[in-house]
C-alpha cells in the first residue's frame, strides 16, 4: 500500500524500482556415474540370509539347520539371525535359568528327550517349565551348552 | 493335564474357549502359595516394643544422618578428593569390536569381504552401534578371537590392537585406523538421513594434537603414516609374532585391499563437496573455483 502523505511513521512506499536479478549461482554438474558407491552405503531392508560354506563349522562356530528338517514329532526354529533360539537368563543375580524358544509340535517328548540327553551329561536331570502355548521350555541352570549341543545333534 | 483327546496348544486353545471369561471373580493364587507375612507390631512377641529397641535415640526415631560417627571425622570426609572421574565425559570412547564377532558376521553374510570394511558396512550389518553424541569417536578392533580369525579383509577402524593388527594381516588382510571427527562420525554411520538433508559432503577434519602422533605412527597402521613406515612395521609384526606375511600385491583383490580414503575423504568414492540427489539417483558436484578449492585442500 502506498504511504499517503498522512503517514507519521515515515515510511518509504513499496519498492518502485524494478527487482534485480538474481546473483549468479554457480552452475553445478551433474553425473549418475558415481552412484553405485551410495547404493553400497544403503543398509540392507532385511536380514540377509547366510552364504554356502565349504564346511561346517565356520571360523566362528556357526552351523546353519539340516535341510531338510528332521523327521520328528517336534521343531526348534531358528532366530531371525539365524540362530539357535537359546537364551540365559538370571533372575535376583542367582537364578540361573537356560529357556529354549520357538518350539512348535510335541513339546513334552521334546522336553522327556531333552531333560534325559541333559541329565547323561551333566549327572542330574535339570528341572523343567513347559509353556506349550508360547512353545517355550525353561530349564534349571546354564545347561545352554549341552543343550546346544543337543539340537545340533538333532539337526534344527 | 494331556488326556487321550488333545495336546499340547490345541488343547489348551479348547480350555480357553470352553472355560469361562478370566476375571477377578474366578483368579485366585495356589493355595499354599501365598502365606500372610509377619508385621512389625502385632501379637505378643512382636508387639510391646515393636522392634524399636529401648530408649535412647533407636527408639525414639531421632538417629543422625547417615554416614555420622558420632563426631569422629567421617570416612566419607578423612579421605582426600581425587579426580578419578574428573572430565569423564570428554573422554574419547572407541566401541570394541572382537575378531570374533567381525568372523561371525563375515559368516553369516551380514558383512562383505569382498568390499572395504567401513564403520559404514559394520553399522549397517549391526555388529556395532556407535553414538556420537556419547562422545564414541569409532570402533576399537580387540583381540577377542585372533586364533580363530581366517577372513581376508581391508577394515578401516578408528583404533587396532597390535595382536588384531597381526591377526589379520596373517590372514592377507589390511587394517588402517582413522580418525572421523563427531561430525564426520555421524555422517558416517547415518549415511542416508545426511544425504536426505541435501547439504554437502563435509571435509573429514583432521585429528586433534594428541592423536597426531597416534595416526602418523606405521606400527599403528594410522591413515597419515608412510606408507613405505607401514610396509616396514608389517614385516616387524610377521617376525615378532612368528609368522610369514603373505604378499598382497599377488592377490587378485589387490585393487580391493589397496583402497583407501584421503583424509579429508568420508566415504568411498565420494568426494567433499558433493550432494548426492536420492530421489533422482544423481550427484551433484560443484564447479565454482573457490569451492573446489576449498574441498580439495
Amino acid at each position: 500500500m502506498e504511504g499517503g502523505g498522512g503517514s507519521s511513521w515515515g515510511v518509504h512506499s513499496v519498492c518502485q524500482t524494478p527487482p534485480r536479478d538474481p546473483p549468479p549461482y554457480p552452475a553445478v554438474v551433474e553425473s549418475t556415474e558415481e552412484f553405485h558407491f551410495v547404493e553400497r552405503l544403503l543398509p540392507p531392508a532385511c536380514v540377509p540370509s547366510p552364504p554356502q560354506h565349504p564346511s561346517y563349522p565356520t571360523p566362528s562356530g556357526w552351523i546353519p539347520p539340516r535341510v531338510p528338517p528332521p523327521a520328528l514329532p517336534y521343531h526348534v526354529g531358528r532366530s531371525r539371525m539365524h540362530n539357535l533360539p537359546l537364551y540365559r537368563r538370571v533372575a535376583n543375580g542367582n537364578r540361573r535359568i537356560t529357556e529354549l524358544r520357538r518350539i512348535r509340535g510335541d513339546i513334552w517328548a521334546l522336553e522327556k528327550e531333552l531333560r534325559e540327553f541333559v541329565g547323561q551329561r551333566v549327572g542330574k536331570q535339570p528341572l523343567t517349565q513347559v509353556n506349550e502355548l508360547s512353545g517355550t521350555l525353561r530349564l534349571k541352570g546354564h545347561v545352554d551348552n549341552e543343550v546346544r549341543a543337543w539340537l545340533l545333534l538333532k539337526g534344527f | 493335564m494331556s488326556g487321550n483327546g488333545v495336546h499340547g496348544v490345541h488343547g489348551a486353545l479348547q480350555l480357553l474357549r470352553s472355560l469361562p471369561k478370566v476375571s477377578l471373580a474366578n483368579l485366585r493364587p495356589n493355595p499354599g502359595s501365598k502365606k500372610p507375612e509377619r508385621r512389625r507390631g502385632r501379637g505378643r512377641y512382636r508387639g510391646r516394643k515393636c522392634g524399636r529397641g529401648h530408649k535412647g535415640e533407636r527408639q525414639r526415631g531421632n538417629r543422625p544422618r547417615l554416614g555420622f560417627e558420632g563426631g569422629q571425622t567421617p570416612f566419607y570426609l578423612s579421605i582426600p578428593k581425587y579426580g578419578f572421574n574428573e572430565g569423564h565425559s570428554c573422554r574419547r570412547k572407541y566401541h570394541p569390536l572382537s575378531l570374533q564377532k567381525l568372523q561371525y558376521l563375515i559368516d553369516l553374510g551380514r558383512v562383505d569381504p569382498t568390499q572395504p570394511i567401513d564403520l559404514t558396512q559394520l553399522t549397517n550389518a549391526r555388529g556395532v552401534t556407535v553414538q556420537p553424541l556419547k562422545r564414541d569417536y569409532g570402533v576399537q578392533l580387540v583381540e577377542e578371537g585372533a586364533d580363530i580369525f581366517a577372513a581376508k579383509i581391508n577394515i578401516e577402524v578408528q583404533r587396532a590392537s597390535e595382536l588384531a593388527i597381526a591377526a589379520i594381516e596373517k590372514n592377507g588382510g589390511v587394517v588402517t585406523a582413522s580418525f572421523y571427527d563427531p561430525r564426520s562420525l555421524e555422517i558416517l554411520i547415518r549415511p542416508v538421513p545426511f544425504f536426505l538433508r541435501g547439504q554437502p559432503i563435509p571435509k573429514r577434519m583432521l585429528p586433534p594434537e594428541d592423536l597426531v602422533r597416534y595416526y602418523t605412527d606405521a606400527s599403528n597402521r594410522g591413515y597419515l603414516a608412510d606408507p613405505s613406515k607401514v610396509a616396514e612395521a608389517r614385516l616387524e609384526l610377521a617376525k615378532k609374532y612368528g609368522y610369514t606375511l603373505p604378499d598382497i600385491t599377488k592377490d587378485e583383490l589387490f585393487k580391493m585391499l589397496s583402497t583407501r580414503k584421503d583424509p579429508r575423504q568420508i566415504f568411498f568414492g565420494l568426494a567433499p563437496g558433493w550432494i548426492v540427489n536420492m530421489a533422482d539417483k544423481k550427484i551433484l558436484k560443484p564447479t565454482d573455483e573457490r569451492l573446489l578449492k576449498y574441498y580439495s585442500s
